[in-house]
This record gives C-alpha cells, sequence and structure tokens, in this order.
C-alpha cells in the first residue's frame, strides 16, 4: 500500500496514520465522493446545510456523552429523557408564559443541568456504575413524563422557535428559486464543540476529566476533587441536553414526548466510533465530531440513493459492528507491539 | 439450589476487602430477597385482596413469569462473564421472525396448517439464526476483544434493522398449534412454559454449578488472567457464553410467539432494562464471577409479582416505567447502607465495640475511593 510507504517517510503523517480520525475521515471522504458520484445532489451546499442541522441534535448531545466516557466508566444514557423532558416543559412553558430563545435556553440548561447533577450525586456518593444509575433516572424522566402528560403531542409551539427556526446566516437562492442558508442549529453545535473542546484542553477542570478517566485514585491523590468534577460532567450533560432541546424543538416544531428517547444509543455509538474509549480518559472532540458527521452522511446518503428506510438500522448496524471491530483489533494490535517493544528491551539489557 | 461458589461469589476484588480477613458469620443466600419476596406478596394482597391472591392471578404471573426469565437468566450468563448481552431481546425477536418466515416458506403461506414435523423444521432453523447470532457476539467478544457491551449493542442495532428488513415493519401473526402451545397450554393445571422454565433452570442449574462449563465461567468471570494461566481456554469459554446467553432469546422468542401468536421487530424492547434490573436484584455481580441462579429466579419472581400485581391496579404503564427505574435507585442506596452497616459491624467485631476507627459512620470512600464496603460496587 503506498500509504504505508508515505508513512515510512515523515513523522508527522505516521502520527497521523496512528490517529482514529484519521481512518474516519477517510471514511467519510470515501463515502461521501461514492455517494456523490450516485447522486450529484449529495455535494450541493445546500444538502450539507441541511444534513448538518437535522444532525446537530445528534452532535450536540455527543459532546456530553464523551464528556462521561472521557470521566471513566460505563456511559450515560439518561440524557434523552433529560432532553425529552426539558424540550416538553420549555414548550409548555413558553406556551403559557411567553419569553424569548435566549430565556429559554437558559431556562433549559438550568433544567437540564439540575437533572443532570442527580446522576452525578448518586454516581458518587453509592458508588455504582453510571448505566445502572442512568439506566434508572432514564426510566424515571421518561417514565414520570409520559405519568404526567398523559402523553399528548404538542403541535402548536410558541411562534418565537419558528421565528429561530427560520433564521438563515448567508442567506442563498437555490436554482428552483428556494432559499437556503446557514440556520443557526448548526451554529449552535459549532458552539458546543468549541466550548467542549476549549474545556477539556484548556483547563484545569479538562484535565481532571482526563485524569480521573485514567485513574480515579491517582487523581484523587493528585488534588482533583472527584465529587465536584464528576458532578460538573453530570451537569454538563444535562446541560446539553437542555440545548439539545431547543434546538430539537426549533427543527420538528413540536414537543413529542417519545422523539429523543431511544436515540441514545445511536449517540453513543457515534461517539465511540469517534474513538473515545470505554474505559476512559480517551477521547476527542473532533473525533466526536467526525462519527456524528459519519451517520449523518449514512443517513442522508441512503436517502439520496433510494434506499427504503427500512435499511437505515442495518447500515447504522453494520457500521457500528465494523467500527468497533477494526478499532478493538487496532488497539489489539497496539497493545501487542508495546509488550513487543517490551520484550525486544528486555532482551537488549 | 445451594452451590458450592456460594462462598466463593462473595468475593470482594477491591484490595482492601481482600486483605481483611473475613469474620464475617454465614448468611443465608439471598436472605433479603426472601424478605422482599414476602413482604411484596403481603403489600400487593393487602392493596388488591379481591383480585390479587386467586388462582387466575396466580396462573397468569406463572405463565406471564417464564418470558422475563429466560430473558434475565440470559443477561445473567453474559454477566457471569464480566460482560452483557444487551440484545436478548433483539435476538429472541430475529429467533421469532426467522421461525415465522420459515413456517411461512415452508407451508405456502398459511403457517397455521402446519404439520409437528414443518414447526420442528422452522423452530430449528429459528435456533440455528440464534445461535449464529450469540457465535458472533462471542467471537466479537473473545476474539475480537471488542468490550461486551459494545459488540451486543452494535449487534442490537444491526439485529433491530434486519428485523425490520425481514418482516417489513408488519406484524407476522397465525401460528400452528402445536406453537401455540408452548405459549399458552395447561399441563396438570400449571402452564406450559413455567413447566418449561422449570427444566431448563434445573438443567442450567447442573450446567453451572456441576459441570466444569459452568466452572470455567465462574473462573473466568471473576479473574480471566488466573482463568487464563490455569490452562482454561477463556476464549472458548467466552464464545460458548454468548452462545448460550442467545439461547435463552431462542426460548423466550418461542414462548413469546406461542402467547401473542404474533412477531414483529419490536416486541418487548423494554425487557432488557427489566432483565439488568433483575440481575442486580438478584445479586449478580456486572464485573463478572459473581451471582447464582436461586437469587436471578427469586429477583425475577419478585419482578413479576410487583408488575402483576401493579398491573391489577390498572394504573398507567409508563408508571410502572417510572417505577422500575426507582426501584433500581432505591436498591442502590439499599444496598449501600446495608454494605456500610455490615461493614461497621464486621470492624466493631474486629476491634472491639470501642474502635473508634473504621466505625459504621466514616465515610469509607474519604480515602480510597475504590474500596467500598462490598467490592461489587466498585465502579
Amino acid at each position: 500500500m503506498s500509504a504505508v510507504a508515505r508513512a515510512r517517510g515523515g513523522a508527522p503523517i505516521k502520527r497521523l496514520l496512528k490517529r482514529n480520525e484519521f481512518y474516519l475521515a477517510a471514511l467519510i471522504l470515501v463515502l461521501c465522493v461514492s455517494i456523490t458520484a450516485a447522486n450529484p445532489s449529495f455535494l450541493t451546499l445546500e444538502n450539507v446545510l441541511s444534513f448538518l442541522k437535522t444532525s446537530s441534535v445528534n452532535g450536540i448531545l455527543a459532546v456530553g456523552v464523551l464528556f462521561v466516557l472521557i470521566l471513566g466508566g460505563t456511559p450515560d444514557v439518561s440524557f434523552t429523557a433529560i432532553a425529552q423532558v426539558v424540550e416538553y416543559v420549555v414548550v409548555m412553558a413558553t406556551l403559557r408564559w411567553g419569553g424569548d430563545i435566549p430565556l429559554a435556553l437558559l431556562g433549559a440548561c438550568a433544567l437540564g443541568a439540575v437533572m443532570g447533577s442527580v446522576n452525578g450525586f448518586i454516581i458518587h456518593y453509592f458508588r455504582v456504575t453510571t448505566i445502572v444509575v442512568t439506566i434508572a433516572t432514564l426510566n424515571v424522566y421518561f417514565g414520570m413524563l409520559y405519568v404526567l402528560t398523559g402523553g399528548n403531542v404538542i403541535f402548536v409551539v410558541h411562534p418565537m422557535f419558528k421565528q429561530f427556526a427560520s433564521i438563515l446566516l448567508f442567506p442563498m437562492r437555490s436554482a428552483n428559486g428556494a432559499v437556503y442558508g446557514l440556520s443557526l442549529m448548526p451554529v449552535m453545535w459549532l458552539a458546543v464543540l468549541v466550548v467542549g473542546w476549549f474545556i477539556l484542553r484548556h483547563t484545569f477542570l479538562g484535565r481532571a476529566i482526563f485524569a480521573m478517566g485514567g485513574n480515579e485514585v491517582a487523581a484523587q491523590r493528585i488534588g482533583v476533587n472527584t465529587l465536584w468534577t464528576r458532578v460538573f460532567v453530570f451537569s454538563f450533560v444535562g446541560l446539553l441536553s437542555g440545548v439539545a432541546a431547543i434546538v430539537h424543538t426549533a427543527i420538528v416544531l413540536s414537543a413529542i414526548p417519545n422523539i429523543i428517547v431511544g436515540h441514545e444509543l445511536e449517540v453513543i455509538a457515534a461517539v465511540v466510533l469517534g474513538g473515545a474509549s470505554l474505559f476512559g480518559g480517551k477521547g476527542t472532540i473532533i473525533g466526536t465530531f467526525l462519527g456524528v458527521l459519519l451517520f449523518a452522511v449514512l443517513k442522508n446518503g441512503l436517502v439520496l440513493l433510494n434506499f427504503s428506510s427500512y435499511w437505515y438500522d442495518v447500515t447504522i448496524g453494520i457500521a457500528i459492528t465494523v467500527g468497533i471491530t477494526v478499532s478493538a483489533y487496532q488497539q489489539q494490535r497496539a497493545e501487542r507491539s508495546r509488550v513487543n517493544v517490551k520484550v525486544e528491551a528486555v532482551a537488549a539489557q | 439450589m445451594t452451590d458450592a461458589r456460594a462462598g466463593q461469589s462473595d468475593r470482594s476484588p477491591s484490595a482492601l476487602g481482600a486483605l481483611t480477613p473475613s469474620t464475617e458469620r454465614r448468611r443465608i443466600p439471598d436472605a433479603s430477597l426472601y424478605v422482599i419476596l414476602v413482604a411484596i406478596v403481603v403489600l400487593m394482597t393487602a392493596v388488591n385482596p379481591e383480585r390479587f391472591p386467586t388462582l387466575s392471578n396466580l396462573q397468569s404471573m406463572l405463565s406471564q413469569l417464564p418470558i422475563l426469565a429466560f430473558l434475565s437468566i440470559g443477561m445473567m450468563i453474559s454477566m457471569l462473564s464480566g460482560g452483557i448481552n444487551l440484545a436478548i431481546v433483539s435476538t429472541a425477536n430475529f429467533t421469532g421472525i426467522i421461525t415465522a418466515l420459515m413456517l411461512r416458506a415452508l407451508t405456502a403461506g398459511d403457517s397455521a396448517s402446519a404439520t409437528l414435523g414443518v414447526t420442528a423444521v422452522a423452530m430449528l432453523a429459528g435456533v440455528a439464526g440464534c445461535m449464529l447470532v450469540g457465535a458472533f457476539m462471542g467471537w466479537l467478544v473473545a476474539y475480537v476483544e471488542v468490550p461486551a457491551i459494545l459488540a451486543t449493542l452494535g449487534v442490537t442495532t444491526l439485529l433491530d434493522g434486519v428485523n425490520v428488513v425481514l418482516t417489513r415493519g408488519y406484524t407476522i401473526s397465525n401460528f400452528p398449534d402445536a406453537l401455540l402451545a408452548i405459549g399458552n397450554g395447561m399441563t396438570f393445571g400449571v402452564p406450559t412454559p413455567f413447566l418449561m422454565l422449570l427444566v431448563v433452570v434445573v438443567l442450567l442449574h447442573f450446567l453451572l454449578n456441576r459441570m466444569p462449563f459452568g466452572f470455567r465461567l465462574y473462573m473466568l468471570g471473576s479473574n480471566p488472567i488466573a482463568a487464563k494461566f490455569s490452562n482454561i481456554n477463556t476464549r472458548a469459554v467466552l464464545m460458548g457464553d454468548y452462545v448460550l446467553s442467545s439461547a435463552f432469546s431462542a426460548l423466550t422468542a418461542f414462548v413469546m410467539m406461542g402467547q401473542l401468536n404474533s412477531v414483529k421487530a419490536n416486541y418487548a424492547q423494554s425487557y432488557v432494562l427489566v432483565a439488568v434490573l433483575a440481575c442486580f436484584l438478584g445479586g449478580v455481580d456486572p464485573f463478572g464471577g459473581a451471582g447464582r441462579l436461586s437469587g436471578m429466579i427469586l429477583a425475577v419472581i419478585i419482578l413479576q409479582i410487583i408488575s402483576s400485581g401493579v398491573n391489577l391496579l390498572r394504573v398507567d404503564p409508563f408508571f410502572v416505567t417510572a417505577m422500575w427505574g426507582a426501584i433500581i435507585l432505591v436498591l442502590i442506596a439499599v444496598n449501600h447502607f446495608t454494605g456500610r452497616w455490615r461493614e461497621g459491624r464486621r470492624l466493631a467485631r474486629m476491634h472491639g465495640p470501642g474502635a473508634p476507627e473504621g466505625a459504621p459512620t466514616a465515610r469509607p470512600s474519604a480515602t480510597e475511593p475504590n474500596s467500598s464496603p462490598r467490592g461489587e460496587r466498585v465502579r
């Protein structure tokens, strides 16, 4: 393979070849090229903007999942229920009392953060695995939402959401006269990505999260406040669920009590495909972005290639299975080569 | 069902737990579960004295129990190795759909008229499909070394998709009487699926507690490296573990087909959670190596009584969903506090009554975040 030959040439390329993100980006590129070859309308600005918009909900949620995975332990699954409850509450509250988007966003974030922090406290004080606690809270939140609302769909939301959704940056006109442009939802996704990147890379908090993922006892020994770091992470997941709830409301312009719940595995899978380790201490924002993007491209590509929607889950399932198989295989090989290096080093002495 | 490894399974993976000598008196296994069981029965009878303690309710509970029990046992078997099988329900649906499609193909559309032989062939096809899924998951976990939660998650998504594609999203119904008898039949006044469950549990008890495979499985779960160095083919055991776990999905599938007289891509999805809950309640350690069949069965019975009892009260089914979550949270808290209490008593016995160190009120996590009073709650 020429790629291998090139890898021997320079160190930066060699390092790049070891990155999960590189393969993910390459896969997305291959997919984009092949879908475009079959249907040229895929790689138009209009289509790309449209699928970025629809995947911004999952994209925002994925950043929260990334934080939990870096912190270590099993993944959080309650974030969809939090987003669902927040969405319903915000839609009801704005219908009754009015308000504007920034206020709704603030309220959504606050409610989400409080609901998320409950997970953090329970996990810290009772020392149970994340997935058990969050399965429980998922069911409590989701069940109570249904019980209290009767499972009714709210078809009419406050007009401000429609107004918010219709704001277009750089409005353009397509060939058939329809106006399109960059809407605010992907911008919010980008903002969340930047905030997440900043916290993880440039704050002590981010260091603390990585440290706890690597080794919690060691992190505590060097002075990390494990309680507040954990509570922060789970509140942050809740906060992002709140943001996602607002974005979702703006996209679908209704509140359906079971539309977000059930997507948690898809979001987790995207983050894991993006290179986050289930063993903690590992994961990047760019990988998470690419993981979500891969699913978005797949979903959109299937539609444009006229596949029936039945095939969507199969494709996603294959993508997840192949993705985790490849990444597990790589890890296996990396471990073996590490052992070999050690053996050689011992032999050389 | 007392078993030889009851003592071993109470192990503590934390360094502190392993070093402290066990001065604790032998406890009756699953004592707390018996207490909960009695309490729940009394509570349900008190709340609903006309409809709960009746023969028909007992029969209906006995016929509903096997589905939950088979799924929970499948989940438990995967947890014994330290993994988890999130695909149990999807595998069950897959098995059901394969069987139904085979029936339809073999009888040219009129599934209900299938003879016993044809039905058996179709069921074998379903089992074969199910085994294939189990082997695939086992291969992913054992040989590719994918974390079990991810491997089974991927397979779940894949199977859900395949199920929808195979059925085009429709319900397939109308099955032959032989199949319906598995789900609805009565033998000497006892629902047939319950008798099936009894037989299977006895067989499984021998497999897990009296046969080499079971011993290897528990060893693998409690310490994979030690198991490997004890000349156990860990990969083969792990593979067998997932095939066995999936076999319980097949059993679930046939009972479900019999009771509902239909198959669909997304039946019983919420049971994955209840199965996890049953394992948690039954004292199965999600990190592997610990968990007894008896505790598991008790937990399933408790959950079934709660579910049936609450259903009789005609409450919102989503309230039941919320309740499952709340029960997990309560259990977590109870486990935590009783664990601390026991630890405190043990320390008090070790150091004498006046020992100030390690008193029950001392937060065990203050210095050692990973050495919880009882090992299984280490994150």
